[in-house]
């Protein structure tokens, strides 16, 4: 059964994958190919709807066919399901990491499996997502955990109770670990949240881990009741699972600040509020919708007399940032949603004006003013000047 | 006020040696068999003679400097030998040259190289060089030790006295200097004398390089190559002073007649385009030594100002493909190879040859994949080892995408694998970078000449690379049946707990299923073998009486009955890929003559179109021109 409770589903994945299983069985007794599908999981089969708020599969599918290339991904993906079909029967749960251990041990130990045998952790990897992808079921739900972290999280005024494997409670109260952040594991979905006094004002995600780090070190978290996390770049589903928990059972407005780029934009921001392509089937429960774009915007740099850098065509990386953004707006679904035209609008005005501007940018409007940083954030989402 | 002095030329070089190749005592022993090698090939090419060289390397004490052994270099070749007088200006005289801007494409040209090793010599073990040397005419030979005065810059000669020598004719030359010696790698003398061989087919080569055994290297042709002779200069080439000193051998003449007789691609409408951009009607008339020195100016301008045809291409030489396959075969056995000749071009205004061979020896294929391929240079046939990341050659062969030809390749570096690549630039005009001629300019003009022989190199080659990837495809497809099969039978009969007949049955459908794509495997070999033999064919076609063999295991030999070649060795298997061979020629020889049908067909079809199509227009302007003269 699974262990890793991420959401209600009443999939049986044990007779699923024996109902798989066995259909490939009998294509193989009939001297047929035997097929495998799976949803296509990239931007060109994404389904945005801001009703629904993140991307959700269109009807396109992968199919594999039976052949001399694929037979080695089809004989590992069988051998992996076996395992996990075990570990669900045991109750045993192994990280994505462990995985790749246990086939490595397995070809080691036995030489009629060196065949299988994997160099790096990315292939037994994208063998658990394929598996994931063909079962229609969460990796987590296949007692399946990556090595994710949550994100850092500051506040002087959030309790998080966490229930055990045992059925006891484990309980963090934020407020009493100075600057030492909270780090929720894979499974943010399991907590319980709740402000230790009264309401919370706001959530702040921030793209980099350093910059609130900075903030919380100038005592941000300590004058404002609030929540601030560090995203560390490209949101990991363990941070985009804490930001979809805390908008759950909070109900506190959340708020993003990075970079104005257009990696930033499509990259961070877009997969932590509607998800990402690569992981369609999951992104129900690891996104939140509701984040809003703090910043930096555009009007930003002339009102606070930000600095910037000019983009060069001429430069690869620069080139590079462009076409991203040309792309975003030519192919990403969020971007051609009206109601993320502001948004879209940003990646033109970067087209256009090609400039960039870091997050780190506001340190530097009055350095005598420890505080000054903080003051254009809090200045920002009280002007609600924010898309 | 300090005193001027003046030096000779000798004393410029004695004090710059390493201007001229002698910067290290590893070089210098490169350097002084280069000189000696090359000065020999040139005599025995203007003399018509197939050449054959004795060379002997060898320590023979501890050098004068520290850290240096004294090494002996003796070079023996079988050319026209030298008159006796001539032997102090040869070797012993900086600028001394028969060949100095000729324009022609000799090894030599300034008639610095053999002067500064006796320099160097002569520096370092307080001797010059041993001479022997013989012409046809002489009835004995001389032997003598030539030294560089250097105040003077003479050639001094020694101990002079004359014995019977056995050989007709030839010169020997015998240096001891300070120096270290290295084998291979690309300063390495085994690297340089291969090279040697690989760009001079009808050279016959034997070295004996220290305590190793002797290496006998027979000519693979008979045809000395001409140097073709020079042609006039180009007008488009020269500066205001070349110009006027070239007037000045012309004097008696008229203006006209001196720039149609001493220039090449100046014609009577030049002349008459040189007047209309500038050129004074009073001057073409006047005799050239009587035009006043501020005239030949505008004279200059004029013509440097008129459009020219570019300068003749006569006075290049190539190796040739047939010369570079069958040398190509004396380095090593061959796995397999393709070669291009270019035609000559102009680059910088000078005619200039560009050929590349391309191969991959057995004995390297041991090596590791991932190392860079050997890439070995060569200027009117002479190799040249070190500076290698300035030279054009370097810069062309990095600039090419080889991974579109199958080759593994980092971004703007060598390509990777057990490869050899053989380049080489033939012009009477090479423009070097430094004196002692290890670089070559990297101009537009030559990068670009250079990328496109070895990309058509690199076509012939991604043949062979694709053919050995479908064989490779093939052998991992029928692996995988073998390896994978079981695994995946057994896995899915675990999660599903079928019995032995239903695992039996399954195995069985799998590997029908995975044969059938084996079998598919199998004619995509089949078709590149196929397109490759028809390669071979035209390769073998091009090459007269070489023959390539095109079956398994893709040996390529090329070896004719004529030459000295290790014959082949006749076996069963062989005869059974001859076989094979005739049958894909015979299917070859039915696609030509179809495709030549066709071709014939379709001429037909278009001739009758065309036809077609003119007594169309030819009805269409008479109906018109009736109509117009009806209107009018």
């Amino acid at each position: 059964m699974p262990k890793i409770r991420v959401r209600k589903s009443d999939k049986d994945i044990p007779k699923i994958a024996r109902a798989l299983c066995d259909e490939m069985l009998i294509s193989l007794e009939k001297g047929q190919r035997p097929l495998l599908q799976a949803i296509k999981c990239s931007l060109d089969n994404s389904i945005y709807k801001a009703s629904k708020g993140f991307f959700t599969p269109g009807g396109k599918v992968v199919t594999t066919e039976l052949n001399v290339s694929s037979v080695q991904k089809i004989a590992r993906t069988v051998f992996i399901l076996d395992i996990m079909l075990n570990n669900l029967r045991n109750g045993t749960v192994n990280s994505k990491r462990g995985f790749f251990y246990i086939l490595k041990g397995a070809c080691k130990n036995d030489p009629k499996l060196k065949p299988l045998e994997v160099q790096d952790q990315s292939e037994t990897d994208a063998v658990i997502n394929y598996v994931a992808d063909l079962l229609e079921v969460y990796r987590e739900e296949l007692n399946c955990h990556a090595g994710d972290r949550g994100g850092q999280t500051f506040s002087k005024n959030l309790v998080v109770t966490e229930t055990l494997e045992d059925g006891s409670k484990a309980v963090v109260d934020l407020s009493g670990m100075g600057t030492s952040a909270f780090q929720p594991q894979n499974k943010p979905q399991s907590f319980k949240l709740k402000p230790k006094k009264g309401k919370i004002d706001f959530c702040l995600v921030i793209e980099s881990e350093t910059m609130a780090n900075t903030l919380v070190t100038n005592g941000f978290t300590k004058r404002n009741n609030c929540i601030v996390i560090g995203a560390r770049g490209v949101p990991s589903n363990g941070v985009r699972g804490w930001c979809k928990t805390i908008q759950d059972q909070l109900d506190v407005p959340i708020y993003f600040y990075g970079d104005l780029d257009a990696y930033t934009l499509q990259n961070i921001y877009r997969t932590l509020k509607a998800g990402s392509a690569a992981s369609l089937i999951r992104n129900a429960d690891f996104s939140a919708p509701e984040v809003k774009f703090l910043g930096l915007l555009p009007d930003d740099i002339k009102r606070y007399d930000l600095h910037y850098y000019p983009v060069s065509e001429k430069n690869a990386s620069d080139a590079r940032a462009l076409k991203k953004a040309k792309d975003a707006l030519e192919r990403d679904p969020f971007f051609a949603d009206k109601k993320n035209k502001k948004l879209a609008d940003i990646l033109r005005w970067l087209i256009k004006e090609k400039k960039r501007c870091e997050q780190q940018s506001i340190f530097a409007v009055n350095p005598k003013d420890p505080i000054m940083s903080e003051k254009i954030i809090i200045d920002k989402i009280k002007r609600k000047n924010y898309i | 006020m300090a005193k001027i002095t003046k030096s000779s030329t000798a004393e410029y070089f004695a004090k710059n040696l390493q201007q001229v190749g002698f910067s290290s005592p590893l070089k210098a022993v490169l350097t002084t068999l280069k000189e000696a090698v090359d000065n020999s090939l040139d005599a025995c090419e203007e003399a018509g003679i197939a050449p054959e060289l004795k060379v002997s390397i060898k320590k023979v004490g501890k050098g004068s400097a520290k850290s240096t052994d004294l090494i002996q270099i003796t070079v023996e070749d079988n050319g026209p030998g030298l008159e006796p007088s001539d032997l102090p200006q040869v070797f012993g005289e900086y600028l001394a040259s028969s060949k100095f801007g000729r324009g022609q494409c000799s090894r030599g040209q300034q008639g610095i190289g053999i002067s500064a090793a006796t320099t160097w010599a002569q520096l370092t073990n307080a001797t010059g060089v041993k001479v022997i040397s013989k012409t046809k005419k002489m009835r004995k030979a001389v032997r003598a030790t030539i030294d560089v005065d250097i105040k003077g810059n003479k050639g001094l000669i020694k101990n002079k006295e004359t014995f019977e020598w056995k050989k007709p004719h030839g010169l020997k030359v015998d240096f001891k200097i300070d120096g270290r010696i290295q084998l291979n790698g690309d300063g390495g003398l085994i690297t340089y004398l291969e090279g040697t061989t690989l760009v001079n087919p009808h050279l016959t080569l034997e070295y004996d390089l220290l305590d190793k055994e002797k290496v006998r290297v027979d000519r693979v042709s008979t045809d000395v190559p001409k140097v073709p002779p020079p042609t006039l200069p180009h007008p488009h080439t020269m500066k205001l002073g070349e110009f006027l000193t070239h007037a000045h051998l012309y004097g008696n003449l008229s203006l006209e007649q001196f720039l149609k007789k001493a220039f090449s691609r100046v014609t009577e409408a030049t002349v008459k385009d040189m007047l209309k951009n500038g050129l004074p009607k009073k001057l073409k008339t006047m005799k050239v030594q009587k035009i006043p020195e501020k005239d030949f100016k505008t004279i200059f301008q004029s013509i440097q100002n008129t459009d020219l045809a570019n300068p003749s291409t006569r006075s290049v030489l190539t190796v040739g493909e047939e010369g570079l396959a069958k040398s190509i075969h004396r380095i090593g056995e061959v796995d397999f190879f393709s070669v291009v000749t270019r035609k000559p071009k102009i680059c910088d205004f000078k005619p200039t040859v560009v050929e590349v061979a391309i191969a991959r020896f057995l004995d390297k294929k041991a090596a590791a994949e991932e190392q860079s391929v050997q890439l070995l240079r060569f200027a009117n046939r002479v190799p040249l080892q070190f500076d290698k990341s300035a030279c054009a050659i370097t810069r062309a062969v990095e600039s090419v995408n080889w991974r579109s030809y199958g080759l593994m390749q980092s971004r703007k570096s060598l390509p990777l694998g057990p490869y050899i690549f053989a380049i080489s630039v033939t012009s009477p005009f090479i423009k070097f970078k430094n004196a002692s001629k290890e670089t070559i300019d990297a101009s537009d003009d030559l990068v670009e000449e250079l990328r496109r022989a070895l990309m058509q190199a690199g076509q012939k080659l991604s043949r062979h690379i694709k053919r050995e990837n479908k064989a490779a495809d093939l052998e991992r497809k029928r692996a995988h049946i073998e390896k994978f099969g079981p695994i995946l039978v057994e896995g899915l009969a675990k999660i599903v707990g079928a019995g032995k007949d239903r695992k039996k049955r399954a195995e069985q459908g799998l590997v029908k299923i995975l044969g059938r794509d084996s079998k598919e495997a199998e004619k995509d070999l089949k078709a590149a073998d196929e397109k490759l033999a028809l390669l071979k064919d035209k390769q073998a076609a091009k090459l007269g009486k070489v023959k390539v063999d095109t079956a398994e295991g893709d040996e390529a030999e090329a070896t004719e009955a004529s030459m000295d070649v290790p014959a082949v060795k006749a076996t069963t298997a062989k005869k059974a890929k001859k076989k094979t061979k005739a049958k894909v020629q015979k299917k070859v020889a039915k696609k030509k003559v179809a495709k030549k049908a066709t071709k014939k067909a379709a001429k037909k079809a278009t001739k009758k179109k065309t036809a077609k199509k003119v007594k169309k227009k030819t009805k269409k302007k008479t109906t018109k021109k009736k109509t117009k003269s009806k209107r009018r």
